[in-house]
């Protein structure tokens, strides 16, 4: 090789570097202000964790647990936010009240059961979709019908509530339906019922079960249930000692999702329910209409519910694992 | 046997399908009825209501007014969201489920109590109800969803790449911009348009801290409780067709973006 083409070589590779040095990363790192932040955040593997490791778990201590942390500390006081001159004691007062009255305690009790039941019913009417889909469909279909069923849930909270209002109301689609086919000919009251409520509840929550089960079942190998079927299993014996076994994880968290978003539901209960179907969330929202001393009292009893809500869901899950690994021996 | 069960659990899908699809549209036609008495049947049609929408200030400067919080809380929850993935995903380090376990925590605590507590603790940093807060509390219970998106997206990053960008000399902020940030572009994409989404028809936090002016969902909730109207379908209509276009087009959008990045 000749010295001449050495150095034509050289010549190019340092343009090259130069050209470098000129686009916006190049630049940027060869910038003095770049280069002494570079060097403080990443003098050791200890300090370049520190330094990612800081600002996240600042925001969850302080933003997530935060709320959380100070609603139940204000729930043991008499008074918040604290008016001036004033001081601030620590009581158990906003618990008493809550087992003294059962204008207090009944829509509790009447949440928990509300929620639990609309679960039920939105596992028993999500169970078939999502085995179809899971089973039965073409992986390309499968993407589609599942987005078709997507579309509805991007729609929000009040506008389908008001959608249900519209289906249920005394002029609605149901009634006239049933009245044009003879059936009935004095409109049913759909409306301000448990059952326009439930029918909210699971209309709003349905894809929360869904997408679990869906995955659940879209992992479970179609050889075991041929297999079973080899072994001279029946179609009923199969799902019930094969399938439902093996996707009790997906029940499980759709469950729980579920039933933890049927708890905290507000405007669908106001809108939908009537006065016998007062639910804790309306409760608890009363207690934030009105003048500010009444806070401690709401926070405490909305700690009740998030607590019994959580005692809730570990039970269930703890069954539900139980079920499992008694079945699958 | 076989195929009269197959029959059965598509008339099952399609059934299902009907359920969540015929009250939108049955709130959609409503919308069009020359009339103010909501119900059925229709016997004549209007656009009068769209028009009365669009020439109403105040639903014009409460949608606007939703935009403007669903985008700045997105802005908010999409750069937390990510660092916290980054972190979670990163190497593994003493308390780190703890850590996990406290991210997805406001999407997990049942919307009224999380809106009470939002509202206890607004209060104890003086923050006034109104923008700011809702701000604050859409983007708080937001970062979960974008952390869990951009989590599963990281954990399909092949390392080799940014031991290669190390190799190379990059140091690992430049490692992080030029190789893992495009990398994750489709999953920032598709975790904002859901924050996007979520910020925009949600009700109880914007409700609970909300001032005197009422986000989008909010305006239907007082409409509604004052009286039915084929307005309020008009308004209903207009914000269900937005969330669904740009629920649709994200859809696709982010899946084609995922396609090109792996192939």
């Amino acid at each position: 090789m000749s010295y001449d083409a050495a150095s034509a070589r050289n010549e190019r590779a340092a343009s090259t570097l130069r050209q470098a040095d000129r686009t916006f990363w190049g630049r940027l790192v060869n910038w003095s202000p770049y280069r002494a932040f570079a060097g403080l955040i990443g003098a050791s593997p200890r300090r370049q964790f520190l330094i990612l490791a800081l600002f996240p778990i600042l925001w969850v201590l302080t933003q997530h647990l935060g709320p959380m942390i100070q609603m139940v500390g204000v729930s043991f006081t008499d008074a918040y936010p604290v008016a001036a001159g004033k001081e601030q004691h620590l009581t158990l007062d906003n618990y008493a009240r809550f087992f003294g009255d059962s204008i207090f305690w009944m829509p509790f009790f009447r949440t928990l059961f509300f929620a639990a039941t609309f679960t039920f019913c939105t596992l028993i009417l999500t169970y078939p979709v999502a085995y179809y889909l899971a089973r039965h469909v073409s992986r390309k279909n499968q993407m589609l019908m599942l987005l078709l069923l997507l579309i509805p849930f991007w729609v929000g909270e009040i506008v389908r509530t008001y959608a249900i209002m519209i289906l249920l109301g005394n002029t609605g689609a149901v009634n006239l339906l049933l009245r044009s086919i003879g059936l009935i000919d004095r409109p049913i009251p759909f409306m301000y019922t448990s059952f326009s409520m439930g029918m909210g509840i699971v209309y709003l929550t349905a894809l929360y079960m869904l997408l679990p089960l869906y995955s659940a079942l879209e992992k479970l190998p179609k050889s075991y249930n041929e297999a079973a079927a080899d072994l001279g299993a029946g179609a009923w014996t199969r799902f019930r000692r094969v399938t439902l076994p093996l996707t009790i994880e997906g029940i499980s968290s759709g469950c729980t999702l579920v039933f933890l978003i049927a708890t905290g539901f507000y405007a669908t209960p106001v809108l939908l329910g009537g006065p016998s179907t007062t639910v804790f969330a309306e409760t608890i929202a009363g207690f934030f209409h009105v003048a500010g001393d009444e806070w401690p009292t709401g926070a405490a009893f909305a700690t009740i519910m998030f607590v019994s809500a959580l005692i809730v869901t570990v039970v269930f899950q703890r069954l539900m694992s139980a079920l499992r690994k008694g079945d699958v021996k | 046997m076989n195929r009269g069960n197959r029959v059965l659990l598509s008339c099952v899908y399609w059934a299902f399908v009907l359920y969540v699809f015929v009250p939108l549209i049955l709130m959609v036609l409503v919308s069009f009825k020359d009339s103010k008495f909501i119900g059925f049947p229709i016997r004549s049609w209007t656009f009068e209501w769209y028009t009365g929408v669009f020439a109403d200030a105040q639903v014009l400067s409460t949608f606007g007014y939703s935009v403007v919080i669903a985008v700045l809380s997105t802005a908010i929850s999409v750069v937390v969201g990510t660092w916290i993935a980054v972190l979670l995903e990163g190497r593994r380090f003493w308390g780190r489920a703890v850590i996990f376990g406290l991210t997805v925590l406001p999407a997990l605590v049942p919307g009224i109590i999380s809106a009470i507590a939002f509202r206890i603790y607004a209060r104890g940093l003086g923050i006034e109800p109104g923008m700011g807060a809702i701000v604050w509390a859409h983007a708080v219970h937001n970062v979960p969803f974008v952390v869990l998106v951009v989590m599963a997206r990281l954990s399909t990053l092949p390392k080799s790449q940014i031991e290669a960008a190390r190799d190379l000399g990059a140091d690992p902020l430049i490692a992080f911009l030029r190789i893992t940030l495009p990398y994750l572009v489709p999953a920032i994409l598709g975790a904002s348009i859901f924050c996007l989404l979520l910020s925009f028809d949600d009700f109880v936090r914007s409700f609970f801290l909300g001032g005197y002016e009422p986000t989008l969902p909010v305006l239907i909730f007082a409409k509604l409780r004052s009286g039915m109207s084929p307005e309020i379908n008009a308004i209903a209509t207009v914000a269900l067709i937005l969330t669904a276009v740009v629920g649709i087009w994200a859809e696709r959008f982010t899946r084609r973006l995922k396609k090109e990045t792996e192939g």
